[in-house]
């Protein structure tokens, strides 16, 4: 009889699970032994930088890829010896020729904490080192492509590897200095001038990596991956050094005392990225549909962040807008012939979505918890049954409504591209715009109710329903305003949608798209003003730059959802009494644990 | 063994440096033994053929198809096939002076996404044409970005006829994307073809019709009904299933009171398969019929039985040595994913770009941007015998190839029943 | 009246499968207040999983034999399971027992879309349906009823029997075992069962244990009966299975499976009866879910929601 062929497999995994488990646990082993070897030694640290930015140099100057892989060479002439030209390298070999240096010349700069900037450049610098051998190592099928092969050699992604390990331990020899606090008290012009530089910075920083590894001249994509994956982990290395040298910190406290001037830069800012070389019909597009997914993000925010209602069902407003704008554009396939003027057609939609919002919000008066996050659950799925069927017949069922004309004002198309002073501007620069506007607004009134009566009594009911009520506030009014409020929201970004989409379809608006709308105000930062747009910017960003790995877009997704939730649940922007809940620190920065508060039932588990 | 001394060395604290030294040796040694693996090919890169003229650089071909979530399987194999064209006509230099790429873009299923790739692929000067996309709805917002860039897009999958031929395609057809082909048989030929056969040869008078729903399965429905009640048939019943249903019995029951002597199925096979055997166990043993969607072997493999019927563009596949070539060439190629239901249709739909392409160009003209409407002219015009039959285009833009065949399950596979034309 | 017979039939049989899902959800939600949205994630792994054992690790010669091939599937889903449903307690919900309620719930939205995608990417085939051979006696009884016959098949007669027996089995096991007491305790109030000496890890690892084995079942059942899976067999069964939990009451075995019934009686019920027709049998539970939650956020079965901090 024949062994079937699945034990022999599962022998395999099982060894492969005890090898990683080993592999692991020697790396946990050596970390740890070295970084005691290190503590006691400070007099290390100038000859550890040293030796790390020399390996980093060398690392940057011998080549990375043993032979053109199949796809094609892989970019930076990775395959060839630069010890003869040492100026000509490029990209991430730049970087890491960069690093090397500046780690070289920082040990010597006095008064600087070089353990923290090295520890930040040592890390990107493993991230740039990690990229550039993992991806040629599976594209080229083993250890051969970034070793030896065929008399070739290529050792400098693993040298480079083991320069950035050698700056990174420079932070464990002895103590880790505090960070630097500048004085923020400076004039208004060094403050202005900071600011407007610092934006201006950012603004070509996005521009750069947007574009990063792109087709612009018809070349290769094949390696737009790895590109555009060096280039961010060098730049938060960057942005880390720049952090650990105390710069950010004190940027964002300047920032913070001239609030509008900021918003107004930042506004600028994001109305010049046309000019950048971002400006592409492409990013265009994307910027639009960032901009709708956002707003809708920050409806939702309103709702989760600040009631702190899980809705697990909200694309249903964004498509409830959607197809209300869609039926007054006058579309062929619409099934009301009338046409309304955009901003008309955007307020019904907008108010239609609002009294729905209302609607599905109603049971939060008897339902809590997760219970409510299965009926917004269970709401989200009866309004696509009801779209699918073509209820109505307002929604077109399964053919959906096409042919959604472009917004034209004054006889301006929206999708044309069109030309100021000269400069000829991207088709879609005005959706870009209007989305901006849209935004903007929206976080207008985001910020506004934060800090207002009701926004206050939100965060008191996400704290405490029942405290809430004992002290007077209208617990069932606040709620269903919180879903009314954000379906509102969504509504509008819902008008701008179908009209930008040009289709409308009820598959637009499924299960997926609230878990990523969620995911959006999650990674963001739940409650915060700007945490609901970076969310977004991130998850339409991130898999339009890693288009070879888009078979496992959605694996990497639902992973990054688990280590969000374990390791940082505040998100990227956190917010200031979210963090107190979340992540288990007070609003100074102490942990919970070490504050003299009696435990809570639940909080003693531990 | 190994495992356990080590962690005995590590609880009493002793000699750990000394041995992870040792491991770390032990690792890189195997490091070492591992280094001389390499995929390393000398032809370089992929499909190459030296001997080809490809001075004048690359001409991307773009595809917009879902890549990831539920539909991937149809996408994937859009994919290859489109891939699988590319290579073979690098290989013949089909055109001259030119590396022909495919370039494969995530629609995600969804027209927002799909709007975007197709603004990335027609911002890029070289993409010459588009295959895609595998939704109709995601066409619907691909098809106004393609034409405004001039650029030619030719669907391997969309059956609703309203994109070629305008919202009243029945009454008063009228194209409006000039730019926009498909190599697929639309809705409103293969219903009625299907009625025809099923009322007419096969004399079934009650029928019942079940759809899942989706654009697909309710278009193809929708036509079928018409035609049938035409022909004199009766429908005795009209049910849906859900998208992401898996147990059907309470819809096989709620059609088994109106004693169908056969069930219509607008949809396809992931679905069609259990039904049709769900419909078996539960005693209504009639013959299930479909559309190209159902027109799989896994719908065999999945439920479908003795008897049930599909209908499929093009000659039977067994007879056209076109259609055997494809399946050869794909199977050398060793993908990692079948080429499922529209993999045949995209490998037309790429070779009818490419064969346009060539014409375009040749006489060893430059692409520009000049060219694109010469393209699209040509594509119009082409003709050529390709896995699927014939590959030809009407004045809609619609596919000429209006030959049609109906399969019946036999002996555990289809076979050729009937082939004829559908002539209104 | 066949017909109505007919579809209380098929109606009844689903609701089995989708009890025997609910135990699970209600176990965990019972002791730590999740909603373990991953659990229907779960149980379509560990369809996946059995039918792995079957084609992989069972000899051909073998397959046939029912009385062989079925306690092979069933050892091989449940364990699957089992160690899904551990590893997902040890690195995903455990160390997020102390944050708040939604960063468990978020997780487990993350989990279920992982589990989903790694089958998808690296199960042969599974980027479309795969069938699942019918490894059970094969064959459909038919009754006489007035007006024409009702037809079950012999997989869902197996499957209400088997979820009728093992919730039986569960309540016996909860009420009456000193697991069952510590689970009881523990779920009333950790820290009070600690100071008694009960391991609140231990017991709540053992909940997920009990709720993968469940679903395990479930899992061969449903391969075995329906025929055929795909990645997105976990989603709509399990969204169901939360219903008929939240339904019966969380918390209370009785009411998962009575909710489960429900149901299942319900959609096909609905699909038959009620306005609309198949179009909108989910609907219909939906509604239900949410009349129920409205007027009775407990449940039919569940004790009062107890005002948590």
């Amino acid at each position: 009889m024949n062994i079937p062929p699945g034990w022999s497999w599962l022998g395999q995994f099982l060894l492969y699970v005890a090898a990683g488990l080993l592999v692991i646990w020697l790396l946990v082993t050596g970390y740890r032994a070295l970084a005691r070897f290190l503590g006691g030694r400070p007099g290390l640290v100038r000859p550890l930088a040293i030796a790390g930015g020399v390996l980093a140099v060398v690392g940057a100057l011998l080549p990375w890829v043993t032979f053109p892989l199949n796809d094609g060479p892989y970019p930076d002439l990775a395959t060839l010896q630069f010890f003869d030209a040492p100026f000509a390298v490029t990209g991430f070999r730049l970087f890491t020729l960069i690093t090397g240096v500046a780690a070289i010349a920082l040990s010597f700069v006095p008064r600087i904490p070089v353990r923290r900037v090295l520890r930040a450049l040592g890390l990107g610098l493993a991230g740039v080192a990690l990229v550039n051998t993992i991806f040629p190592l599976i594209d080229g099928g083993g250890f051969g492509a970034i070793t030896a092969a065929d008399g070739a050699f290529a050792f400098g992604g693993i040298v480079t590897l083991v320069a950035s390990l050698v700056l990174f331990f420079v932070s464990k020899a002895g103590d880790l200095e505090p960070l630097p606090r500048w004085n923020t008290k400076v004039p208004r012009l060094v403050a202005y001038a900071a600011l407007l530089v610092s934006f201006l910075v950012l603004l070509f920083a996005v521009a750069r990596l947007l574009n990063s590894g792109s087709d612009s001249g018809g070349g290769s994509t094949t390696y737009s991956g790895p590109i555009f994956l060096s280039l961010l982990v060098f730049f938060a290395g960057l942005f880390g050094a720049l952090h650990a040298i105390g710069f950010a910190g004190w940027l964002s406290a300047v920032s913070d005392d001239h609030k509008l001037f900021s918003v107004l830069v930042l506004l600028l800012a994001a109305l010049a990225l046309p000019f950048t070389e971002a400006g592409t019909d492409y990013w265009m597009t994307i910027a639009a549909n960032i901009g709708v997914y956002a707003a809708t993000a920050i409806g939702l925010n309103i709702v989760v962040g600040l009631a702190g209602l899980l809705d697990l069902g909200y694309v249903a407003f964004l498509g409830i807008g959607a197809f209300v704008a869609a039926n007054l554009s006058g579309a062929a396939a619409a099934e009301f012939h009338i046409h309304l003027p955009f901003v008309v057609a955007a307020l019904v939609s907008a108010t239609v979505a609002g009294v729905f919002g209302a609607i599905v919000g109603s049971p939060t008066l008897r339902v809590r918890g997760d219970y409510l996050a299965i009926v917004t659950l269970a709401f989200g799925e009866i309004f696509k049954k009801a779209a699918q069927n073509n209820i109505g017949g307002l929604t077109g069922g399964a053919n959906a409504i096409p042919g959604v004309p472009p917004i034209s004002w004054f006889g301006a198309s929206f999708d044309e591209s069109f030309t100021i002073g000269g400069v000829q501007l991207p088709s879609g620069v005005l959706y870009y715009v209007l989305i901006i506007v849209l935004v903007s607004v929206v976080m207008l009134v985001f910020a506004n109710l934060k800090n207002s009566r009701i926004g206050r009594a939100w965060i008191a009911i996400r704290e405490d329903e029942d405290a809430a009520r004992a002290m007077g506030i209208k617990t069932g009014q606040a709620k269903i305003l919180a879903f009314l409020i954000g379906a509102t929201l969504a509504g509008l970004a819902g008008s701008v949608f179908a009209h930008k989409t040009s289709t409308v379809a009820y598959d637009s608006f499924q299960f997926p798209e609230s878990v990523t709308l969620l995911a959006a105000v999650i990674l963001g930062g739940m409650g915060t003003i700007p945490g609901a747009v970076i969310g977004a910017s991130l998850l339409l960003i991130l898999p339009e730059k890693l288009r070879d790995f888009s078979d496992y877009r959605l694996l990497l997704f639902g992973l990054a959802l688990v280590l969000i939730m374990r390791f940082r649940p505040q998100g990227i922007v956190p917010d200031r009494h979210r963090r107190a809940e979340l992540a288990g620190e007070a609003e100074g920065g102490v942990p919970i644990e070490e504050l003299n508060v009696p435990d809570s039932p639940q909080g003693a588990t531990r | 063994m190994l495992t356990r001394i080590v962690r005995t060395k590590a609880e009493k604290g002793h000699h750990v440096r000394n041995h992870t030294v040792k491991a770390a040796v032990l690792v890189a040694g195997a490091l070492l033994l591992a280094a001389c693996s390499t995929n390393k090919t000398e032809s370089g890169s992929g499909g190459n053929n030296q001997s080809c003229d490809q001075s004048k650089g690359t001409l991307v071909i773009g595809v917009i198809a879902p890549q990831s979530g539920g539909l991937s399987a149809l996408g994937l194999g859009i994919k290859n096939s489109a891939m699988l064209a590319v290579d073979q006509a690098n290989e013949k230099c089909a055109v001259p002076g030119y590396k022909l790429s495919v370039q494969t873009e995530d629609d995600q299923a969804t027209a927002q996404v799909g709007a975007q790739a197709a603004t990335r692929l027609s911002s890029n000067a070289n993409v010459v044409g588009v295959v895609g996309t595998l939704n109709s709805s995601v066409a619907q917002s691909v098809q106004p970005i393609l034409k405004a860039k001039n650029i030619v897009q030719v669907s391997p999958a969309n059956t609703n006829p309203s994109l070629t031929r305008g919202t009243d395609y029945g009454t008063n057809p009228k194209r409006e994307y000039a730019n926009y082909f498909r190599v697929c048989a639309t809705d409103d030929l293969q219903g009625p073809f299907a009625a025809k056969y099923l009322v007419g040869k096969a004399g079934k008078k009650n029928i019942a019709v079940i759809t899942d729903g989706k654009t697909y399965g309710e278009g193809l429905a929708g036509e079928f009904k018409k035609e049938a009640v035409k022909e004199g048939a009766a429908i005795a019943a009209v049910a849906k299933v859900g998208e992401k249903d898996t147990d059907f019995s309470g819809v096989i029951n709620s059609i088994r009171g109106s004693n169908p002597d056969a069930v219509y199925y607008g949809g396809e096979y992931p679905q069609a398969g259990p039904l049709s055997k769900q419909m078996k166990d539960a005693g209504l043993n009639v013959p299930v019929m479909g559309g190209d969607g159902i027109y799989d072997p896994k719908f065999i493999e999945l439920g479908g039985k003795e008897g049930d019927l599909a209908t499929s563009v093009g000659a039977p596949t067994d007879t056209l040595d076109t259609a055997k070539a494809f399946v050869s060439a794909y199977k050398a190629k060793a993908y990692k994913d079948d080429f499922s239901a529209y993999g045949a249709f995209s490998y037309d739909a790429t070779n009818a770009i490419i064969g346009s392409l060539a014409k375009t160009l040749s006489g060893g003209t430059a692409w520009s941007d000049g060219k694109r409407a010469d393209l699209i002219t040509n594509v119009q015009s082409y003709s050529a015998q390709g896995a699927t039959g014939e590959v030809k285009f009407d004045q809609y833009g619609d596919s000429t190839n209006k030959l049609l065949t109906v399969y019946k399950v036999s002996g555990g596979k289809w076979a050729a029943d009937e082939t004829g034309t559908f002539g209104g | 009246m066949a017909t109505l017979l007919q579809q209380l039939t098929s109606g009844l049989v689903l609701g089995a499968l989708i009890a025997l899902i609910a135990l699970g959800y209600t176990m965990v939600y019972g002791i730590i207040q999740l909603i373990n949205f991953a659990h229907g994630e779960v149980f379509m792994v560990s369809v996946f999983g059995a039918l792995a054992t079957y084609k992989w690790f069972i000899p051909q010669s073998w397959q046939g034999t029912w009385q062989i091939a079925l306690p092979c599937m069933l050892v091989g889903a449940v364990l699957v399971a089992v160690v899904l449903a551990v590893l997902m307690e040890r690195f995903a919900y455990r160390p997020l027992r102390n944050a708040p309620r939604l960063a468990p719930l978020i997780t487990a939205l993350g989990v279920s879309v992982m589990l989903k995608e790694f089958v998808r990417n690296f199960f042969p085939g599974a980027t479309a349906a795969v069938s699942v051979p019918r490894a059970f006696v094969d064959k459909a009884i038919t009754f006489a009823v007035p007006g024409g016959t009702v037809v079950i098949q012999s997989t869902g007669i197996l499957l209400v029997v088997v979820s009728i027996i093992g919730a039986v089995l569960l309540q016996t096991y909860i009420t009456r075992s000193r697991m069952g007491r510590a689970m009881r305790a523990t779920a009333q109030d950790p820290d009070t069962a600690r100071l008694m000496g009960v391991d609140p890890n231990r017991t709540i690892v053992l909940t997920f244990v009990i709720g993968g084995a469940l679903a395990g079942l479930a899992a061969v059942l449903y391969g075995i009966h329906i025929n055929t899976v795909d990645t997105e067999a976990g989603f709509l069964n399990g969204i169901f299975a939360f219903t008929a939990a939240v339904l019966g009451g969380v918390g209370s075995i009785k009411g998962a499976v009575i909710g489960g019934f429900t149901i299942g009686v319900i959609k096909t019920m609905a699909g038959q009866y009620f306005p609309g027709g198949t179009e909108y049998d989910l609907v219909w539970i939906f509604v239900l879910l949410i009349v129920v939650l409205v007027f009775r956020p407990q449940g039919l079965f569940g004790e009062p929601e107890r005002v948590r901090a």
